[in-house]
């Protein structure tokens, strides 16, 4: 049952209540009020998701940024963009599946509200993406969690990392119908068996400092080893060109986006700063998609097809030339 | 929640009793929704459960399941589905009689309301109050709900026919369902959850 719901469910974007925004609870007493404005509402573990819907990601192409950003909190481990969820005008939407959900927790509460490339990002939980098999860990690692802390009330901290992998192990073989008898410090011992070393090299390596979260669980998330397919860190040059090797499908949207900026460089590099240019396509982002070549089987639908393709670049390039020979006056903009 | 360590287990627990207090008290509805909201979410972090136990707030949820305010029951099951992954609540639940509200919860509109409805009945039926949990009319609503449109309702309801029954209890539940077809179909699905407006 859950076999066949994780392709369907990564191509039916809908809008859901909960990733509205609410507004923002006002008259809250000083005493209750929080450091963070906040409105009122509930979260329960149904709530809570791996998945992460970012909305309000500027339609720049700033696709390696965000995840980059998203990649402090924790292992990615797959995104792509929402084409088909609807988005305000030149924002994108993406749906990004964190490894551990202690990871997505942290992401939301620091990157909620960020401002991001002169846009504001909204990030919600996105549990409808989850599968039987996501929905179910979710709750089972929740109950053990609990399960433990009770237990354990007074257990310290200071386990090494090699006793916090045994007993992930000796839990992931318990009983899992006894949650009394557990005794380990973890909330979600790593889902590696379910996921193979990936093939599509989308791992992001969590590099900086782990976040302030301050919860209990967390502080033993830090001490645990990493998973073995992440050691491997790609660095962010292979990363962005292993990307081009995606499904050309996902990066449609931003071909235009590229076409543009190719052609930026390839003008800047004529007129003054031929070095920077350079430098700078090999920088960003995936390399552009080949343009399609169609055969139309027919000869005149050829043509025609031929005729349009050329009307449209002619048109889409018109006003793009006009805004780079006004930048090629002055010096333009290094990427970093 | 980046300040919890900022805060003593005492003053915690006057936080909530203040929290408790206040619900009480005040004749406000804003108010006691926000301090209902605010006693959900503390529910769901395990160090609080021993205070929320002693000030009695697993009864507290419960009175909200009668409610009128959809908001009051959506907070209240919320806050039941959060505490309940302990067991002591579990069996207060059950003590009060409060199964029976908690199931009644599964044929509200809101979505949330249902989800957390099943949520703490997942709870209820991994401790020892498996039969309460899984009666057949419960049983028969999750056979439903696992066809519903919406995935976050029909993954639920597929984890709790996996995890909460045996399989002869489904088999029994899928039998009967099909025989009285139209009882079943009494129990209204929650609102569709994409109201884009």
């Amino acid at each position: 049952m859950d076999g066949a719901g994780a392709s369907s469910v990564w191509s039916t974007p809908e809008v859901q209540k909960h990733h509205e925004q609410q507004s923002v609870c006002h008259t809250r007493p000083t005493y209750r009020e929080g450091r963070r404005p906040k409105a009122v509402k509930v979260y329960t573990i149904n709530l809570e998701s791996r998945y992460l819907m970012v909305q309000g990601v500027p339609a720049i192409g700033v696709m390696s940024e965000l995840v980059q950003l998203f990649a402090l909190y924790g292992v990615i481990e797959e995104y792509r963009v929402l084409d088909e969820y609807p988005a305000e005008q030149f924002t994108e939407v993406y749906l990004i599946r964190l490894q551990k959900i202690q990871s997505a927790r942290a992401a939301k509460r620091n990157l909620d509200e960020r401002s991001f490339f002169g846009g504001l990002l909204h990030v919600c939980y996105a549990p409808e993406y989850e599968t039987v098999e996501d929905t179910r860990e979710k709750l089972l690692d929740r109950r053990r969690y609990v399960a433990w802390s009770l237990h354990n009330k007074e257990a310290t901290m200071g386990q090494t990392a090699l006793e916090t992998q045994k007993s992930i192990e000796a839990c992931v073989e318990g009983d899992r119908s006894d949650f009394s008898s557990f005794r380990y410090p973890l909330l979600p011992p790593p889902p590696q068996e379910r996921f193979p070393p990936y093939s599509e090299q989308t791992l992001v390596k969590f590099t900086a400092g782990e976040d302030n979260m301050g919860s209990k669980y967390h502080f033993m998330d830090s001490s645990e080893q990493p998973p073995p397919f992440t050691v491997q860190k790609p660095s962010y040059h292979e990363n962005t060109l292993r990307r081009g090797a995606l499904p050309a499908a996902r990066f449609i949207p931003r071909t235009t986006h590229l076409e543009n900026r190719k052609r930026k460089a390839e003008e800047a590099s004529k007129t003054l700063f031929s070095g920077i240019g350079g430098k700078c396509e090999t920088l960003i982002g995936p390399k552009l998609p080949e343009p399609p070549k169609l055969d139309m089987e027919d000869n005149s639908l050829n043509i025609t097809a031929g005729l349009i393709r050329n009307t449209m670049k002619k048109i889409s390039s018109v006003p793009e030339h006009k805004s780079t020979e006004k930048k090629s006056a002055e010096k333009p903009r290094r990427r970093i | 929640m980046s300040r919890r360590r900022r805060f003593s287990a005492s003053d915690r627990s006057e936080y909530l009793q203040a929290l408790v207090t206040e619900f009480q008290d005040t004749d406000s509805e804003e108010a006691r929704e926000q301090v209902l909201a605010n006693l959900a979410n503390f529910s769901y972090d395990p160090r609080n459960v021993e205070d929320l136990k002693r000030l009695q707030v697993t009864e507290l949820f419960l009175d909200m399941l009668t409610e009128e305010s959809d908001n009051l029951v959506e907070f209240g099951i919320g806050g039941l589905c959060n505490l309940s992954a302990d067991r002591d609540c579990c069996d207060q639940i059950v003590q009060s009689g409060g199964v029976e509200l908690v199931t009644g919860c599964l044929s509200s509109r809101r979505e949330e309301t249902v989800l957390s409805a099943i949520g703490t009945l997942m709870n209820l039926a991994v401790t020892d109050t498996r039969p309460l949990a899984s009666c057949d009319a419960v049983l028969q609503c999750m056979l439903r709900f696992s066809l519903s449109r919406s995935p976050r309702l029909r993954n639920l309801a597929i984890v709790f026919l996996m995890d909460c029954c045996t399989q002869e209890q489904v088999e029994q539940a899928k039998q009967q369902l099909q025989g009285h077809t139209q009882t079943a179909l009494g129990i209204p699905l929650p609102e569709a959850s994409d109201s884009g407006s």
